[in-house]
């Protein structure tokens, strides 16, 4: 008998490949509910130097002008996810990062003191194991 | 009597390497589980009472040798532990499943009752979402488990 031979018999393998088709079909409700959860009232929040200066929902597609620093910025708010549309800064990091839909990816543009972000019930975080 | 107390040292050891070498993977809570090999052993060579003595010692031990006991590490490799070691039994005893079947169950189920340890200590529920791909992990080890497990049992003859 060689050291790589694996000898299993039927009713093994039945469990292997149902339990495979078992993990699959858990991803089916988290899906469900994943979809669920990136249309549940989420809300953009635009900070000004660290004060609050727009809260609007984002399942409302809108344009919106706040003042920064360096000029207007438009925030452009359409399917559930936001971007930063036209603003003035030297090198427009915040518009080139594009759109934005999850809670962990903040928009910030700091010449202007601008940071938007989305707040949402969840954030995606894991708690940290050690 | 001495041969398990062999088995509970080797178990501890085993536990203590792994859990200074890091895995490459990014999925957190996925574990080689060589120190399952020693509970299978156990179950094989002499019977199901030895499985659960030689596991519930070797974590209560080794995590007394980390200094981590009652700790957040301990309850949830004691859940899955407990977990894992029933199901076995369960197998063992009322299954016509071989040493292989056995030792992949019982390594899907460590991964399921750590799921639920996390849930209950962290109170969230996002760890479910990597349940699926720990499950599915959990079958190449449980396989590895169970050749090792079965080489020795080969080898090994209890007096």
């Amino acid at each position: 008998m060689s050291i790589m031979e694996v000898h299993m018999n039927k009713y093994d393998k039945g469990l292997i490949i149902s339990i495979v088709i078992i993990a699959c079909l858990l991803y089916v409700p988290l899906w469900f509910y994943n979809q669920q959860m990136d249309k549940q009232d989420k809300q953009v929040v635009v900070e000004y130097k660290n004060e609050e200066i727009l809260r609007v929902d984002l399942n409302k597609n809108a344009n919106y002008t706040v003042k920064g620093d360096q000029g207007p910025v438009e925030i452009e708010i359409k399917d559930y996810s936001v971007r930063v549309e036209r603003e003035t800064s030297p090198y427009h990091i915040c518009s080139v990062q594009g759109w934005v839909k999850t809670v962990n990816s903040p928009i910030i543009c700091l010449p202007n003191g601008i940071v938007v972000t989305i707040e949402g019930k969840d954030s995606n975080v894991d708690a940290v194991i050690q | 009597m001495v041969n398990i107390t062999m088995l509970i040292a080797i178990s501890i050891l085993f536990q203590l390497i792994e859990a200074s070498i890091p895995l490459p993977l990014v999925v957190p809570g996925f574990k080689l589980g060589l120190a399952n090999i020693v509970g299978l052993i156990a179950l094989y060579l002499y019977d199901p009472k030895v499985m659960l003595e030689v596991n519930i010692l070797r974590v209560i031990l080794a995590s007394l040798l980390r200094g981590l006991l009652l700790g957040t590490s301990f309850w949830l490799s004691f859940s899955g532990v407990i977990c894992s070691t029933f199901v076995a039994i369960l197998a063992y005893r009322y299954s016509k499943l071989s040493i292989y079947g056995v030792s992949v169950i019982s390594s899907v189920f460590h991964a399921i009752g750590q799921v639920i340890a996390v849930t209950v200590i962290y109170q969230q529920f996002l760890m479910q979402s990597i349940l699926p791909i720990l499950i599915i992990l959990a079958i190449p080890t449980g396989l590895m488990t169970a050749k090792i497990g079965n080489e020795v049992k080969r080898r090994m003859k209890v007096t």
